[in-house]
């Protein structure tokens, strides 16, 4: 029994270093880059193009999906937080901030968690740059100053959700378990030596292609972990409490970059690609004579009868 | 969802909402206004996975009691209505022109039948 027993341990003890091998791509927690002091530094060094050379047909996907303009947006993302700004942050009593030049990267994370998460390796000053660009674009626009508008977008849309955001920065999400994205490393499903100067390696992200990858920022709602938590996606709250827990289990990769055959232009409600694959509308119509009620009588009516099915992995809309 | 006659008249105009509406600070009653001051969820009725959801709409034929002979008979000034069905994506609430139409078709229908009962 005591012989069963230590085998039994000998062999889960294998099983947990087969696990942890398996999906150990990461590393020890590495030194903290240093602070980018500008827009300019910190885009050139999340800057896609480089990756364009050898995945030009990816990066060309990438290249219109929103991701490649997450504070721009549609252009909706930029206006909204100055409006967090000056409806939030300026009349909240507790925020620190008065003025623009109170802003710090801290307060922009209520919005770059998600839309910019490597504002985390630049200093206060980019976060003022940033609000000052999208405000000198806003203007821009208003004194119909075109040239400027489409300069400052430029600098505006260079800050993104590229490459190496999701394939290094939030590649790994069980630190602890998996390790540490290595800052000479690109993660995505294969192993082995990467032909780049800086990304010399490539090395497997266990949960790439999971639904929880997309849940990192596709949100489970409010983010409480911040001192202010802000809350702009539920999508992945309801992929899994509502898609999964009546039975759903396809990924969120599978449709919206398989099925969907957008690969990394990935897309929501603007592409017909992704409406068709939302809905199943039904729409019949008749008409009778009702026979309502004495004061009323009989009244000729149309029926109108519409069904419509929901195929998404999560509730449309989101918000 | 509206309907019209043949002479372009409107005689219905319904719309359904379906939307999240979060809480603002995650507390009280108000629903809140953006990112900065949304936090959980005061009611849900937006289009939930893997369910269908089913509306029906009631539109009345214009019609006329008319009196002759010291009787009312109620008469059909229209006996067709067009019927246009849309289901908009609204993402900021308002249609400001970022709104993209998920679904439209147009159905016509009549009451050309005998009418005995009136």
């Amino acid at each position: 029994m005591k012989r069963a027993f230590i085998f039994g341990l000998i062999g889960f003890a294998g099983c947990a270093l087969l696990a942890f091998n398996a999906s150990a791509a990461g590393g020890p927690k590495p030194e903290p880059p240093s602070k980018a002091t500008t827009i300019s530094e910190l885009a050139e060094r999340y800057d896609s193009s480089r990756c364009a050379d050898c995945h030009e047909e990816i990066y060309d996907e990438w290249e219109n999906s929103l991701h490649a303009r997450s504070i721009l947006g549609s252009p909706r993302t930029a206006p909204t937080i100055i409006t967090a700004i000056e409806k939030g942050l300026k009349l909240f009593p507790y925020s620190g901030v008065k003025s623009d030049d109170d802003i710090t990267v801290e307060h922009l994370a209520i919005c770059t968690k998600c839309h910019l998460p490597q504002l985390d390796e630049a200093t206060d000053d980019v976060a003022r740059e940033i609000v000052a660009t999208i405000r000198g674009w806003q203007q821009a626009y208003k004194d119909g100053d075109d040239d400027k508008a489409d300069e400052l977008e430029e600098t505006i849309e260079s800050l993104n959700i590229g490459c190496m955001v999701c394939h290094n920065k939030v590649a790994l999400i069980h630190k602890w378990a998996d390790g540490y994205a290595q800052p000479d490393t690109v993660y995505g499903a294969q192993e082995g030596e990467h032909e780049d100067e800086e990304f010399v390696n490539m090395a497997e992200a266990p949960a790439l292609s999971e639904s929880i990858f997309c849940g990192q920022c596709h949100g489970l709602g409010p983010n409480l972990e911040l001192d202010h938590p802000s809350q702009c996606a539920t999508l992945y709250g309801s992929y899994l409490f509502s898609y999964v827990a009546h039975g759903g289990s396809e990924s969120c990769q599978e449709c919206h970059m398989e099925k969907s055959e957008l690969g990394h232009d990935m897309q929501s409600y603007k592409d017909e690609a992704m409406i068709d694959m939302a809905l199943d509308v039904k729409v019949e119509g008749r008409s009778i004579f009702w026979r309502k009620n004495k004061a009323e009588g009989v009244v000729p009516i149309g029926i109108i009868d519409v069904s419509m099915y929901n195929k998404a992995g999560h509730v449309i809309p989101d918000g | 969802m509206t309907a019209k006659t043949d002479d372009d008249t409107v005689v219905y105009n319904e719309q359904r909402i379906y939307m999240p509406f979060p809480g603002r600070f995650g507390r009280g009653s108000e629903m809140g206004r953006g990112p900065y001051e949304k936090s959980g969820l005061l009611r849900e009725t937006s289009l939930a996975p893997g369910q269908t959801k089913h509306e029906t709409f009631e539109i009345s034929y214009p019609f006329e009691d008319q009196e002759k002979d010291g009787t009312s008979r109620r008469e059909l000034l229209k006996d067709e209505l067009i019927v246009t069905v849309t289901l908009w994506y609204v993402p900021f609430g308002e249609f400001d022109g970022n709104e993209v139409a998920f679904y439209e078709e147009e159905k016509t229908l009549d009451l050309k039948a005998e009418w005995v009962w009136r």
